[in-house]
């Protein structure tokens, strides 16, 4: 239980490092930043406390606002995609799965792994731009925002998903 | 019961997520001045739609003071806008020359204005009143001109208004008068019906006058002072009993939008009118001694 804890701390940890000393600079063509943390929540396991992920979420979502001088929006975001994640893992994953099943590629398959993904992310990425830009004035750019950074993140994800199964 | 509670143990995470998106939109809109104005303008927007509708209820229900006190203004209003119409007509109105002469003549006598505050046309028995009384100096019996002609005797008077007998009145009034140049004399009586032409009885035969002569007073009463104008002659008849004529004269003064009068106050006239006859009689004796 607490090493479970202290790994997901851990796992945490690496994620913001990441984000805040290589990711967040990166700004493709203007618009498109990738967000690797949205990868902590997806891998949250099947039948994990649900107000357990809730926290988990508002926190990393917190710490990445703070780092970005952005309070509030990634808090927001994330923690909808923490109340999300436990329902759409449940629907994707046929009955008679582990029951403290981690989604991977191995785990759950390629298909579906790559469905639960896409949707988690783009979702997420959707959220916070709406949030960002807050209206209608740069729809153009908030197009743009969210396609590129969707794209960006799933490319890093699935990137290290293929790593880590190695 | 334990169905609810069981119920909120199954979804108490939902609480927390509610909790937690509250904590983390209030941070955005703390945070971030343009979603925290976009907030603020939006949250006054309903605010205000919320205001206007309660307060438009409220209103609603206040409608019939309202209602009172604008009656009360438009009712002083009213009658603010129709003394300043008379105002302005009096100011505007073309001089009427024949009248001012009249009144000029008059007011060798001791005179005093006054307005016809109520007046009737159509009854056989009409009366007037006017807003001066006895506070005023008016009396009883008292002769009541204006600038085109002879108006009526005063009857009754109180503190601040006066009654008078117009010359149209059937019973009751009876002006000496006679035609202007000849001196012959007749009583001006009233008879119903038209308000503009009155008719003077007791003409002898052997007047000579015309259509178009002028009528007013003769100066044998002590009512009026000799001069006033009565009218002009319209037709002529004969009396009922053949003996003398009857003059139908057109009325001078328009009884139906009478409104500036004088009173004749002055006492003197009958004694003044004496004297003058007394010495102008004697001026006769001795001359032609």
């Amino acid at each position: 239980m607490t090493i479970d804890l202290l790994k997901r701390c851990l796992w945490f940890l690496t994620l913001v490092l990441a984000q805040v000393i290589v990711l967040g600079r990166i700004h493709l063509f203007g618009c498109a930043t990738p967000m690797l943390y949205v990868w902590f929540v997806i891998l949250m396991p099947r039948n994990y406390p649900k107000w357990a992920t809730l926290l988990w979420s508002f926190m990393m979502g917190l710490t990445v606002d703070i780092f970005f001088n952005t309070p509030g929006m990634a808090a927001a975001s994330l923690t909808v995609i923490g109340a999300l994640q436990p329902y759409l893992l449940e629907s994707i994953l046929p009955r008679d799965s582990a029951e403290n099943l981690v989604p991977s590629h191995k785990t759950i398959g390629h298909m579906r792994y790559t469905y639960f993904v896409i949707i988690l992310v783009s979702l997420y990425c959707l959220l916070f731009y709406t949030v960002e830009l807050f209206g209608f004035s740069h729809a153009w750019l908030w197009a743009k925002s969210v396609v590129g950074s969707t794209i960006l993140t799933l490319t890093l994800i699935f990137t290290f998903e293929i790593v880590r199964s190695k | 019961m334990k169905n609810l509670l069981d119920f909120l143990q199954r979804h108490h995470h939902w609480l927390l997520f509610v909790v937690l998106e509250v904590a983390a939109l209030t941070l955005l809109f703390q945070g971030n001045s343009y979603q925290g104005s976009v907030w603020f303008s939006t949250a006054n927007a309903v605010a205000g739609r919320f205001y206007k509708g309660l307060s438009a209820v409220e209103s609603f229900f206040a409608l019939k003071k309202a209602n009172e006190d604008l009656t009360l203004r438009n009712f002083y209003l009213e009658r603010q806008v129709t003394q300043l119409r008379r105002l302005y007509g009096e100011a505007t109105a073309r001089p009427d020359t024949l009248a001012e002469r009249e009144l000029r003549k008059l007011q060798q006598y001791q005179t005093l204005p006054a307005k016809v505050v109520s007046s009737e046309l159509h009854k056989p028995d009409n009366l007037m009143t006017i807003d001066k009384g006895k506070a005023d100096g008016v009396e009883v019996g008292m002769g009541v001109a204006c600038g085109k002609g002879v108006v009526g005797v005063t009857y009754l008077t109180s503190d601040h208004y006066s009654i008078v007998i117009p010359v149209l009145n059937v019973t009751s009034s009876r002006i000496s008068c006679a035609i202007r140049g000849h001196g012959y004399f007749g009583v001006l009586r009233w008879y119903g019906g038209d308000s503009r032409y009155a008719f003077v009885e007791d003409i002898p035969r052997h007047a000579r006058f015309k259509r178009g002569d002028w009528v007013e007073t003769n100066g044998y009463s002590s009512i009026f002072p000799p001069g006033v104008l009565v009218g002009q002659i319209a037709q002529v008849y004969n009396s009922r009993d053949g003996l003398s004529y009857r003059l139908k004269i057109r009325l001078s003064t328009d009884f139906g939008n009478l409104r500036d009068v004088v009173v004749i106050t002055d006492r003197s006239i009958a004694e003044r009118m004496r004297l003058m006859q007394a010495a102008k009689d004697s001026l006769k004796l001795n001359v032609s001694e």
